[in-house]
């Protein structure tokens, strides 16, 4: 037990430490060593690049959009698709990163809105589109809409939706004009996050340097408390929020309309993103090393879980209907256990092995 | 926190009966023999599966009840000695058992549209248990209102008159709900994702038990829009203590307990800064010993817990406690849980959940 204030104590708990000491102790079992590169890396060599390539990619899309509404052509209407499936991804890839600059002022919700469980957002879409109001289409009065007008699902309505028909119909119709200005929004939101995280001074400081100066991590334990917590809620997200949206095992009914970017074909290509980026950051910034000698064992386990969702999940059905259909549905419940697996690894083998009490995700007291 | 009047460990083992004594393991009855109070409190076990375990004031776990996920806070009442274990939100079970294993456990499941928030408290005559709801379609708190003489079925509910309720508990004589309303909107589709962290409105308020009417409603002041209202108890003169967490700048030093009574402002506790720090702006748990005149909370994030006088709100003591979770009412002080298993000085292979009720 350690006293910082020893007037009177009423409780006991092993744990004997220093009396003076002020901070927390590393946890047992962290290599505290590793923290600083580890935290460098992060931020420097996955969170940044991260959202730089979402932004770019957003830009590219923004004139994909344009010249579709000054052709009107299959050609430029296939190159705003594929110029939406890439930013899809890129999204998908940095969307692990749920804290940060991209959670403030909403950020997250105006570049993807979902899910849409009452289908409240489609409607608006809709009525939107129906209205056709010429004021609607620039980035500014879009800006000012409800976030289900916003971002990326609104922009797949506009593409892939009823009536996308259109597109190629009419040079400079509503319906391209209000695409062209959601991509723009989106480039200009992702714009907002990447001038946060690029400022030298800034959040990336914070990241970097735990202690009193930081705005973020009081010490190493929150900063890489932190940085476990991207990995445990970006699995969890890609099990919870995105797989079991649609299916949550083969007693239940499908609801493949829930799925996220169904009309596009982009489900499965986004959910391999999101592992794709929570592999890259597991990798990329060597979370591993924060692992003790006798440990390592654990990162190859998960190193293995990754591999073996990256094989499975792109030879998934992108038809949705049909990965869902009783036929396939034994390839979703290996995926529904296969992502547990990864959880489980993240949360309580690796945080355990790290010292983070009994495992990340429990240690989250509301 | 829920509070009911606590039992002993000779009124535990009289009630108990020869039949759930039989069925303890050697173990397990020589420390209910030895104990003088017992707890209950949510665990995560050593293979990953959830309970909710009775300990004694050792530590020394006394019995498991199976949970079908994990629980977060507990009631208890000391009229029908039921208990209930409440699944973390959003979770969408409740499970009411007997500690002595004299009845079934009975789960209930909230409505289609509503979930649990943790939390909930018996009517001081056993009647009724309330429990703390989300109606997270209209974005409101409620409380569900269950009927304990017909197997638990839901017969009413109340508006909470805030977002985000969290804990809650009755006034002795029954006739007040009083609530935390934290502030903070959640949905079942964005799991634990806050999504209003720009825009919270935390509050503190009287429910009339009878009515559902709104008696008071204290919202922090708009300095403080950031510091969710999360768990209350009472102390001996009925007065209302509420602990906080903060969902501000880390700098900042809010304060992070309080208390009130019915007709009074809002008093906040003005601990010193290096208390506030150590508390990591986040304290998880509250509680009073009634008879010694204390307030004890305990922080998580911080790893501490913290000791109160409950009539000046000095601090009497600090200690470090890595990863603390539940505290309640000892007969000297405070039991105190963590993640890592400890339970005062006793070390077990499980994982204590965040709050503890004295049975």
């Amino acid at each position: 037990m350690r006293l910082w204030h020893p007037l009177l104590c009423l409780t006991l708990i092993g744990l004997a430490t220093s009396a003076a000491a002020q901070t927390a102790a590393p946890p047992a079992g962290m290599n505290e060593d590793a923290v600083p590169a580890v935290m460098q890396r992060a931020v420097d060599e996955v969170i940044r690049p991260g959202y730089r390539n979402m932004q770019q990619s957003a830009a590219r899309l923004t004139t994909a959009m344009k010249d579709l509404c000054d052709g009107g052509t299959q050609q430029t209407l296939d190159k705003a698709k594929s110029a939406f499936d890439d930013t899809i991804r890129y999204w998908s890839i940095i969307e692990i990163v749920q804290t940060g600059p991209v959670i403030q002022d909403n950020l997250f919700e105006h570049i993807l809105f979902y899910p849409d469980r009452k289908g409240v957002g489609l409607k608006q879409v809709q009525a939107l589109i129906a209205k056709a109001d010429p004021k609607d289409a620039t980035v500014d009065a879009i800006a000012g809409k409800s976030v289900a007008l916003q971002g990326l699902t609104a922009l797949e309505y506009v593409l892939y939706g009823n009536g996308s028909d259109d597109l190629i119909k009419q040079k400079g119709g509503f319906r391209c004009l209000y695409g062209a200005a959601v991509a723009g929004n989106i480039q200009r939101e992702a714009g907002e996050v990447v001038a946060a995280w690029e400022k030298p001074d800034g959040v990336q400081a914070s990241w970097k340097h735990p202690g009193p100066q930081s705005n973020d991590f009081m010490d190493n334990k929150e900063a890489v408390t932190a940085l476990l917590g991207i990995l445990v809620h970006g699995a969890e997200n890609v099990r919870d929020q995105r797989l079991e949206q649609f299916y949550k095992g083969k007693d239940t009914t499908p609801r493949p309309r829930m799925a996220i970017y169904w009309r596009s074909k982009n489900t499965w290509k986004s959910m391999t993103a999101n592992i794709d980026g929570l592999r890259t950051l597991w990798q990329k910034a060597g979370m591993a090393e924060l692992l003790p000698p006798d440990k390592q064992a654990v990162a190859a386990s998960i190193d293995e879980d990754f591999k073996s969702l990256l094989d499975s999940v792109p030879k998934l059905n992108p038809d949705i209907d049909a990965a869902t259909s009783d036929a396939e549905k034994a390839k979703l419940d290996t995926l529904l256990a296969e992502s547990r697996d990864l959880i489980t690894r993240i949360s309580d083998e690796y945080g355990a092995a790290i010292g983070l009490s009994a495992g990340f995700s429990f240690s989250d007291g509301d | 926190m829920t509070r009911t009047t606590a039992i002993d460990r000779r009124g535990f083992v009289k009630a108990a009966g020869l039949g759930f004594l039989a069925s303890l393991a050697p173990k397990s009855l020589m420390a209910l023999e030895r104990a003088d109070a017992v707890y209950a409190s949510g665990i995560r076990a050593a293979d990953g599966s959830f309970a909710v375990a009775t300990v004694t004031e050792r530590g020394e776990i006394v019995d498991q009840v199976k949970l079908p996920a994990r629980a977060h806070g507990m009631a208890f009442s000391a009229v029908s000695g039921r208990t209930v274990a409440f699944a973390r939100r959003p979770g969408t079970y409740a499970m009411i058992f007997d500690p002595w294993h004299r009845s079934e456990p009975i789960v209930i499941s909230a409505r289609v549209d509503r979930h649990f928030y943790g939390h909930g408290a018996f009517s001081p005559d056993g009647r009724f248990l309330y429990a703390s709801e989300n109606d997270f379609d209209g974005n409101r708190g409620m409380i569900g209102i269950y009927d304990a003489g017909n197997r638990f079925t839901r017969i009413g509910e109340y508006e909470t008159y805030g977002i985000g309720p969290h804990d809650m508990t009755v006034s002795d004589d029954g006739g007040l709900l009083i609530v935390a309303n934290g502030g903070i909107e959640t949905h079942p589709d964005f799991g634990r994702t806050k999504l209003n962290l720009g825009e919270m409105q935390p509050s503190l308020a009287l429910i009339d038990a009878a009515t559902g009417a709104l008696v008071e409603k204290h919202v922090l002041p708009a300095q403080w829009a950031e510091l969710s209202t999360r768990h209350v108890d009472l102390d001996d003169k009925g007065r209302i203590w509420f602990a906080c967490q903060y969902e501000g700048h880390r700098k900042d030093l809010p304060p992070l307990v309080g208390h009130f009574a019915k007709g009074e402002e809002l008093s906040f506790i003005d601990l010193p800064e290096q208390t506030t720090r150590r508390l990591a702006n986040y304290v998880g748990a509250i509680a009073v010993n009634r008879s010694e005149g204390i307030v004890g909370i305990t922080s998580p994030k911080g790893g501490a817990s913290v000791t109160l006088d409950a009539r000046t709100g000095k601090v009497l003591a600090e200690t470090i406690i890595p990863d603390a979770a539940g505290i309640a009412p000892a007969k000297s002080g405070f039991a105190v849980s963590s993640y890592d298993g400890d339970f005062l000085s006793t070390r077990s292979d499980v994982a204590w959940d965040q709050h503890i009720v004295r049975i």
